[in-house]
């Protein structure tokens, strides 16, 4: 998903807004297609932008209601959503591992809300699942905007996996990042960043 | 090399299945895998049928026509079509011989050639799992580096090294 390096000077210098997270409800289609049919935001995504509001409504239906962890961004004390970010558990028996995904509506890019929500949304998984060990995200060699904001959440770059996914009808060469949980509690010992 | 004219790669045949125990009921063997070393036959038999036969790419490593070992690809779908993931064991008794190499490089060749729009073979092998590295490795796979705790084998969340074969890349000789 895209986080637009523009503004990101003078971003730094802004204090970055409250922000919660929220599970999404079929109400939030109009706020949701502000970034849902943006190609800006969507065109690092796998899925198709969406060009109309019952695809919109579609895409809610089937993937953001029944997924196992999806929440809306807001901002503002209980405003309304400005993007969405999701944690898939890794399929299979491989339950101590889940991926992290996010895209936020282009306006609100360059504050930081990103990389607050990222941060909130590995926090909030990683007590809610406590089997869970690892998170990962990958992101396109060439979306800097995006391992910008994993890697000030506290993202490791892992490797460069070339050829990885067909995205827009062609292959690409991601970048694959991870952050362990910090408590191991099956070793009783904390893993130490920078390792 | 050598090895290559010796092995040759077909699809399997439940008559294979006594073959096919030798390697599959070995510890030796199922050490660095996901599945536990088979004791019943019938079992082993039930695999085949349900997994190995209708696999879209499965592979017996032939050694004068009689299966040694397994090669399998992993393929994606969606926006994974592009990749594959390689797995292959050997029966104990011939390790060391460069049928892990060759077997790798011949399964390589042919899942590219066969099989439209793939693009990346990738392999993730156990960070001890030093054998099975130097296999990959003198098969012309490039080490991408570590996936940490990205596994759980025989119970441990494990590092596992990434290897991948890109078809645009030349084949090792």
């Amino acid at each position: 998903m895209g986080v637009g390096a523009k503004e990101e000077d003078r971003a730094e210098k802004k204090s970055v807004p409250e922000i919660t997270l929220r599970p999404f409800t079929l109400s939030d289609v109009d706020d949701f297609m502000t970034w849902a049919t943006d190609d800006r935001v969507m065109r690092f995504s796998r899925r198709p932008t969406c060009t109309t509001k019952d695809e919109c409504l579609t895409h809610m239906k089937d993937l953001i209601m029944p997924h196992p962890w999806c929440r809306a961004i807001c901002i503002d004390d209980g405003g309304r959503p400005v993007g969405s970010v999701s944690v898939m558990p890794a399929p299979g028996a491989d339950v101590h591992r889940a991926s992290i995904g996010f895209g936020i509506a282009y306006d609100y890019w360059g504050h930081g809300i990103a990389t607050a929500a990222v941060k909130k949304a590995a926090s909030a998984v990683f007590e809610e699942w406590p089997f869970l060990e690892r998170l990962d995200a990958i992101a396109e060699v060439n979306n800097t905007a995006s391992q910008r904001v994993l890697e000030k959440a506290g993202f490791q770059r892992e490797a460069v996996l070339k050829s990885y996914l067909v995205l827009r009808g062609e292959s690409k060469d991601m970048l694959k990042v991870e952050e362990m949980n910090l408590l191991d509690s099956e070793n009783n010992s904390r893993w130490m960043p920078g390792k | 090399m050598a090895e290559e004219r010796e092995i040759t790669l077909r699809r399997f045949d439940l008559s294979d299945l006594d073959d096919y125990m030798v390697w599959a009921s070995d510890h030796r063997v199922s050490a660095f895998c996901r599945w536990d070393t088979y004791t019943d036959k019938e079992d082993l038999r039930r695999y085949m049928r349900e997994t190995v036969l209708p696999h879209p790419w499965f592979r017996a490593i032939c050694l004068g026509g009689r299966p040694i070992g397994a090669v399998s690809v992993n393929l994606g779908a969606g926006c994974d079509r592009c990749k594959g993931e390689l797995g292959y064991v050997l029966a104990a008794a011939h390790w060391g011989r460069g049928y892990g190499t060759a077997a790798a490089k011949m399964a390589v060749r042919s899942v590219f050639q066969e099989v439209e729009g793939l693009e990346r073979v990738e392999a993730l092998v156990d960070v001890d799992n030093k054998g099975s590295q130097r296999v990959l490795e003198k098969a012309g796979f490039v080490r991408e580096g570590v996936l940490r705790k990205s596994m759980v084998l025989k119970g441990r969340t494990r590092d596992m090294v990434v290897f991948s074969f890109i078809s645009a890349d030349a084949l090792v000789d």
